[in-house]
């Protein structure tokens, strides 16, 4: 017997509304649809009405956690369209600020992680820690979320010998505690049987489906934007893609410790390399007429903006594609033939609590209604018989 | 690979289907082809390109016509499919039986200029709202937002 269960668009464990439809046989997921749409705020056609400089701070209001990645993005591409280059310090400083922002995402991610896994410690570990690189993009930019720090030409601040001093001692302390959370993961069996082969999507799915960012990094492609289209200063730098070969949660997890250390050491190079200059040019105020294609890593992912100019001080299109909604197809596909109890971890803002409501002692026949009063052992020899053919559940093996 | 190398090869693939091949910029490369050959030259870069990895689908209004970019990236390059179809007839093939992965884009690009992908799998909406009136295509040029009139019901008219 089939039922469909709508989770959302407006539900109390999801963050931002979307609409999943979920069809159950049992406690197993046959299907999944997707409704997005529901927070559509027409930004592409916003954008064709702005200005160069005002769609800097349009675009840093697309995302609240990678603001700014987007920024960054279409900043790069608008200074494509205008023929000019930055000065080193000012790209230095940019993608100091991304870095940084990747640790912020990684370790938020890390938390709802542990959260959604009933591990609310790991949570509560990482949300602490969380705040020092908080208080170090505050010191930078003086904002926690929209940094603001990108212009057409450079970043729009400074930061002198004692920032620096305070970053590298910010980023000695969080590696010294993300290495505490390795050993945490890698010793705490029942974290790992919980996450393990949760959420399967082989390799040739992830790539068939076109998965981005860690997701399909987990899945063994190593695809990075910055290793593959280096843009500015990532081809000066010393740093691996991390990759892991599970497919699962897990792998997830792992691959975004493995991004978070690989973070700290571009932050470190950087920060040496940090040479005197000046931190920004002058932009002029239109760009000729030409297109451009902008890529850039965000932490979940590739974010890609494509970007035409006409001539005027305005762009003629500018179209962003974020990295969440390349994985969307990769979601469903790990949410078929998975639990209904792992969907908040696979889907990691979503908490359903269906299981709370399928208590019962009563049984109703969905096609006639009928009544039925069963027995506790009858009850549970029935749903053995309905589970027989229930995907098998992996051992867990961690991979390191 | 180099771009000059790549885009030898492709010229040599595509013979007289590649319209024209464009280089602006290094590892950007830009691939015009006519809408019936568009499957036929997705198909040769998944397979012989490496460009499994569809980045995504943009829509542009050109006037007359519509421009759609199909944007692919393999590891040495990212490739760019430009195809123009007429706005009088905007029919283009799907090409999601090639790459999977681009249904929601090609879903996207109905909502938004209004063009028919033909043999799409799943021709729903994507992101319009289900009481959206028919023939409104928001990334058209000629389309300008009005706000409804506000109508309190009950209220005073």
């Amino acid at each position: 017997m089939k039922f469909q269960i709508p989770i959302g668009p407006q539900h109390p464990a999801l963050k931002e509304p979307i609409s999943l439809r979920m069809t159950v046989e049992g406690e197993v997921i046959q299907d999944a649809d997707i409704r997005l749409g529901y927070n559509h705020r027409g930004l592409e056609k916003l954008a064709e009405e702005k200005t160069w400089i005002q769609n800097i701070y349009l675009t840093e209001r697309i995302c609240g956690i990678c603001s700014h990645s987007h920024a960054t993005c279409f900043v790069q591409g608008a200074e494509k369209l205008m023929e000019i280059v930055p000065p080193k310090r000012g790209l230095y400083i940019r993608y100091l600020v991304s870095e940084l922002e990747r640790v912020h995402s990684h370790l938020l991610w890390l938390g709802v992680a542990g959260h959604e896994a009933g591990f609310d410690s790991f949570f509560m570990y990482t949300w602490r820690d969380r705040e020092i690189v908080m208080d170090l993009l505050e010191l930078i930019s003086g904002n926690r979320v929209h940094y603001a720090m990108n212009t057409l030409g450079g970043v729009r601040r400074d930061i002198d010998e004692g920032q620096k001093a305070k970053i590298l001692e910010g980023v000695a302390a969080l590696r010294k505690r993300s290495e505490y959370y390795f050993h945490i993961g890698a010793n705490e069996p029942s974290f790992v049987a919980r996450i393990a082969g949760v959420g399967l999507l082989t390799k040739e799915q992830a790539v068939s489906l076109c998965a981005v960012g860690p997701t399909a990094r987990a899945s063994g492609i190593t695809r990075d934007v910055r290793k593959d289209d280096p843009c500015a200063v990532y081809d000066e730098m010393d740093f691996e893609v991390g990759t892991a070969d599970s497919c699962d949660v897990l792998g997830r997890v792992v691959v975004r410790v493995k991004e978070l250390l690989e973070s700290y050491k571009i932050i470190e190079q950087i920060l040496h390399k940090l040479s005197p200059g000046d931190i920004v040019v002058k932009a002029p105020r239109k760009a000729k007429p030409n297109e451009v294609v902008s890529r850039y890593e965000a932490p979940r992912g590739e974010n890609m903006h494509y970007i035409k100019s006409n001539g005027t001080d305005k762009p003629e299109r500018l179209k962003v594609r974020a990295p969440t909604l390349a994985n969307y197809p990769a979601t469903v596909a790990m949410l078929k033939s998975g639990f209904i109890a792992d969907i908040p971890l696979i889907f990691a803002a979503i908490d359903p609590c269906i299981c709370c409501a399928e208590r019962t002692v009563s049984l109703v026949n969905a096609r006639n209604g009928e009544e039925t009063t069963v027995r506790l052992s009858d009850l549970r020899r029935r749903a053995i018989e309905q589970h027989k053919n229930a995907p098998p559940k992996r051992n867990a093996v961690w991979p390191f | 690979m180099t771009d000059i190398e790549i885009i030898e090869r492709l010229k040599r693939d595509l013979g007289p289907e590649a319209l024209e091949v464009t280089n602006p910029d290094r590892r950007r490369i830009f691939l015009k082809v006519d809408p019936g050959d568009l499957v036929a030259a997705v198909t040769l870069l998944r397979d012989k390109y490496d460009c499994a990895y569809l980045a995504t689908i943009s829509g542009l209004d050109k006037g007359e016509t519509f421009e759609i970019l199909y944007h692919f990236a393999s590891p040495a390059a990212n490739i760019n499919v430009r195809t123009e179809v007429p706005k009088a007839s905007p029919h283009i093939d799907s090409i999601t039986a090639v790459i999977p992965g681009a249904i929601l884009y090609e879903r996207e690009l109905q909502d938004m200029f209004g063009l028919v992908v033909d043999r799409i799998p799943d021709p729903r909406p994507l992101v319009v709202p289900d009481d959206w009136p028919a023939g409104n295509f928001p990334l058209r040029k000629d389309w300008k937002f009005e706000r409804p009139p506000e109508i309190i019901p009950g209220g005073k008219s």
